[in-house]
């Protein structure tokens, strides 16, 4: 999978959960889920469960720990996709 | 310092479903777990545990700078529904709730004595930024000086500043649905 389309996954997933448009919108690696798009941290456990359910993967705690950017969510896709 | 957070029952029942195969499992010890079937209003247990982690997060997150996304280890006392304590590692937090039908407020300090001022309110129809806007608005009033501004660091702990230099208060602000709150204490 290629970068571009694993942004594009990460988009579709956390659609349903962002309250700020404008920051979906730019979305880039460096977007933050909570500062950025406004994810009310208890749907932030949806998209890391979503995450799990898309790329049929488990996330441990201490990976979810670090989940706060769009680019960590990418390492740990990434991450786990590789030992799959 | 201190850390306040606010659940609207009614948008937290629109916007999650905690029955959600592996939810809870995610962000509750077995311990929280067994006190949320045993509850008479499960609803309200998830989210009166969910309030405290949280508020206590923000004091965490204001002590040492860090944030992270990891609500099991953030671990519930609770020793009443109005009193509680959480932990953080080796770190302990207390929290003081308030449960309604509507909401549930928590404060949490890092001790028990702490003294505080906290205001919850209910404001309908704001989108997401205005009512951001309005609650710091709020929040000013409350410390009743009009040449004092609140900004947001790197991390998201909101400051209060007068003209860019740091006052010394630490504080809180949450809003979820149609209900806002702040606390400010001293730092």
């Amino acid at each position: 999978m290629t970068k571009e389309e694993l942004i594009t996954k990460l988009k579709t997933i956390v659609k349903p959960y962002i309250q700020n448009e404008e920051a979906f919108t730019n979305l880039t690696e460096e977007t933050d889920f909570i500062n950025d798009l406004k994810i009310n941290s208890a749907n932030l456990v949806d998209v890391i469960l979503d995450v799990e359910d898309e790329f049929d993967i488990r996330i441990e705690n201490d990976d979810m720990e670090k989940m706060l950017s769009v680019k960590a969510a990418m390492a740990i896709v990434n991450e786990k996709l590789a030992t799959k | 310092m201190i850390g306040n957070d606010i659940v609207d029952l009614k948008q937290a029942a629109k916007d999650s479903n905690w029955k959600r195969p592996r939810y809870l499992d995610k962000i509750y010890t077995k311990k929280e777990q067994g006190i949320i079937f045993s509850a008479k209003n499960q609803d309200q247990m998830v989210w009166l545990l969910w309030s405290m982690k949280e508020a206590a997060y923000k004091v965490n997150v204001q002590q040492f700078g860090k944030r992270f996304f990891n609500p099991k280890k953030l671990v519930c006392n609770l020793i009443s529904f109005k009193k509680g304590t959480v932990k953080i590692g080796n770190k302990s937090y207390f929290t003081c709730s308030e449960t309604t039908k509507d909401y549930v407020y928590t404060v949490a300090t890092l001790d028990n004595l702490s003294f505080y001022k906290s205001n919850c309110f209910k404001i309908v129809g704001l989108n997401y930024f205005t009512q951001s806007k309005f609650l710091k608005k709020e929040m000013l009033k409350a410390l009743n000086r009009s040449d004092l501004d609140i900004k947001k660091n790197k991390i998201g702990v909101p400051r209060v500043t007068l003209k860019h230099s740091k006052l010394y208060y630490s504080l809180s602000l949450t809003h979820h649905g149609n209900y806002n709150a702040y606390a400010i204490a001293n730092l």
